[in-house]
């Protein structure tokens, strides 16, 4: 991280260093080449120059293979030169809908919250908030890169969605906070459960009318990686300072880091604990009991389900944890409250099965990679919200428009990927680069594919049981450590989904993927299957730099697949230092 | 009136080119990256917190007998 000075920030704007870069040149008589240099190569551009081209350009935009997006970046920092010129249409559509209109929006959330006031506190108090939450523009400006039309749009409501969800979070958890109310629990205090996580949402529906439910890490650590990676590194560091190795997983470590640099809100008289993320490296609900103090109930997501015993293992926890809540808040359990959100949550998972048969079956889909991957895991994780119903209807009008009209959302594709494993959090973003640089179209990921499964709401029992398999379901329980035959099902999803190659993610602190990692190199050479090691550190982007991992796929294009980069600004550039 | 409406138009002409300015040559992203963050991360760092570790083990009591857990009927 760079320290601010006052002389280092007027240089940057008013030009001090390039000044006295020029009085130097002008001494050395440098100055006079540059300007030879630079008199041909305008002479050139004057030469070449083509005006219809140009106003074609200004109007409609660059076509993909003249863009040169990597230009754009100033040096290592990921900010802009300037934003990409998108044409006059979508350029404009970003200004306003998408640039003004997230601004504009974020305010407005922000005073819809339960008390607008504490936003500035928990901007004051957390650096998950302070140094994550402005910079959010530039997390929408790096996803949506090179896109065009309605795949702009598509993708863009994705986004809105995630912040204006985020900021419902975390406004509630301020205007519960005691850390902001001199040690006050107010009544949002008492009202608030807070759970792991990776704790779906859907347990709490009994109590969804009277209590609200808010997941600790989420905001904190899961959101603030895709944001802005450097928050993280804090809480890993912190947590190896009172002694945990460095191999084990690093979400593990960074939501338990929270705890030591006590970083977390206390909003909650409870704390609801899974296994995931993985107990077996840090025993995470274990160190969460030790820090928080309060009662916590712990319900681990077993790692091998397919056992009916286990099934019936996991319906009891979940019927202990609802006595749980029913003892702590005097709030007794609603099986109507649960049957009118998980019926609504259904809606959710019948579009979501739309989305995939348009991408499975058709160039027509709407919604870039990290968009579809990313909304796609944090509503589901998070449980039903109205929020969540706006957006699929915007995203309908938009994806029945691209079917009806036959409109190519990604033109130039040349692959057909699917991504497999645990995912980078700290490059979510690398499938948009991806496609820009290389034609690798990301149509789906193992992330999206999980909590595939509808809610039973005609008995109890059929609610419990599905409630549970939902549970086993869980992000990177089932295709990450659920056992071959679950992480295997990557066979039946490739064919599925029409793709011809996979980004196989290799998360390098993850045991239970990297126990299995030979099996897939066998699968891979007898199946014929072209397939990236992408290896990574989830949020920590100092063992595996996203510039590694660019040039990790440009070798296996170069080298293997012998093919020409899209756009060849984007093959090599720094941002170590970017958001 | 009118000349109301019309300076009203005017300001809000100006503002908007302003912003596209700041959109389009990303003042905004370029603000937070030198001015806020940098700040922000010297007041984080500054910051007085609890020693967390401090926080002795098993200072809880059992929220609930195991009796009554089992005793207990849902649904
Ligand atoms: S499955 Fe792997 S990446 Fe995910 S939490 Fe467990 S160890 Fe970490």
């Amino acid at each position: 991280m760079k320290k601010f000075s006052i002389t280092g920030f007027l240089d940057q704007f008013v030009g001090v260093q390039a000044g006295k870069k020029i009085a130097k040149d002008v001494k050395t008589g440098e100055l006079h080449e540059k300007r030879e240099a630079l008199h041909e190569e305008i002479e050139e551009k004057k030469a070449g120059f083509d005006i219809k081209k140009a106003a074609k350009d200004f109007w409609y935009g660059k076509p993909h293979g003249e863009r040169r997006l990597g230009d754009l970046y100033i040096g290592n920092t990921g900010l802009y030169k300037h934003r990409e010129w998108r044409g006059v249409k979508d350029t404009m559509y970003y200004f306003n809908c998408i640039w003004l209109y997230n601004y504009l929006n974020m305010g407005l959330d922000i005073f819809k919250g339960d008390e607008p006031l504490a936003f500035f506190k928990g901007v004051w108090r957390y650096r998950w908030m302070g140094q994550t939450y402005l910079s959010v523009m530039h997390w929408f400006d790096r996803g949506l890169e090179g896109l065009r039309g309605e795949a702009l749009k598509a993708s863009a409501w994705h986004y809105r969605a995630m912040v204006s969800e985020t900021i419902r979070q975390f406004m509630r958890m301020f205007a519960a906070d005691t850390k902001l109310h001199l040690d006050e629990k107010n009544e949002y205090w008492h009202k608030t459960i807070a759970h792991d996580e990776t704790v779906s949402g859907n347990i709490f529906y009994p109590w969804r009318d009277v209590l609200d439910d808010v997941p600790l890490q989420m905001i904190p650590y899961f959101v603030s990686c895709h944001v802005n990676n450097k928050t993280v590194l804090n809480y890993i560091d912190a947590m190896q300072s009172i002694g945990l190795p460095a191999d084990p997983c690093p979400m593990c470590q960074a939501e338990s880091g929270i705890f030591v640099l006590d970083d977390y809100p206390d909003y909650s008289p409870v704390m609801v604990t899974s296994n995931e993320a993985c107990d077996g490296s840090v025993a995470t609900s274990i160190i969460t009991d030790w820090f928080l103090d309060r009662p916590l109930f712990a319900m681990p997501q077993p790692m091998r389900f397919d056992d009916p015993l286990v099934q019936k293992h996991c319906q009891e926890e979940i019927e202990q944890c609802w006595k749980f809540i029913e003892k702590e808040y005097g709030i007794p359990f609603d099986f109507e409250q649960y049957k009118k959100y998980a019926e609504s949550f259904n809606k959710l998972t019948e579009f979501e099965h739309e989305k995939w048969d348009v991408a499975a079956n058709t160039p027509y889909y709407p919604i870039n990679s990290v968009a579809q991957a990313l909304y796609r895991i944090y509503y589901s994780q998070d449980g039903d919200r109205e929020i969540w119903h706006k957006t699929d209807a915007h995203v309908k009008k938009i994806m029945d428009k691209c079917v009806e009209k036959k409109i190519e959302t990604f033109p130039m594709t040349r692959h057909r990927a699917i991504a497999w494993s645990c995912a980078p959090l700290y490059y979510s973003n690398w499938c948009t680069w991806a496609y820009n640089c290389w034609g690798i179209n990301t149509i789906i990921n193992m992330d999206s594919l999980m909590f595939d499964q509808m809610l039973r709401t005609d008995t109890y029992e059929h609610a419990l049981e599905d409630l549970a398999t939902f549970n086993e379901l869980a992000p990177m329980r089932s295709m990450a450590v659920g056992g071959h035959e679950h992480i295997f099902q990557l066979w039946k999803y490739m064919e599925q989904f029409n793709c011809d190659f996979v980004i196989m993610y290799d998360q390098l602190q993850c045991k239970g993927m990297q126990g299995i990692k030979g099996m897939f190199e066998d699968e891979f050479r007898k199946r014929n299957i072209h397939a990236i090691w992408v290896p990574h550190a989830l949020p920590d982007k100092r063992t595996v730099s996203r510039k590694e991992i660019r040039s990790i796929i440009n070798d296996y294009m170069i080298t293997v697949m012998r093919e020409e980069p899209l756009d060849p600004s984007l093959l090599d550039f720094d941002d170590d230092e970017s958001w | 009136m009118k000349k109301f409406v019309i300076n009203l138009l005017k300001i809000l002409g100006i503002t908007y080119v302003i912003l596209f300015i700041v959109f389009f040559f990303d003042l905004d992203g370029k603000l937070l990256y030198y001015l806020w963050e940098p700040n922000a991360v010297m007041h984080y760092d500054r910051m007085k917190r609890k020693d967390n570790t401090l926080t002795p083990y098993g200072k809880k009591d059992n929220v609930m007998p195991d009796s009554e857990v089992k005793a207990k009927k849902i649904g």
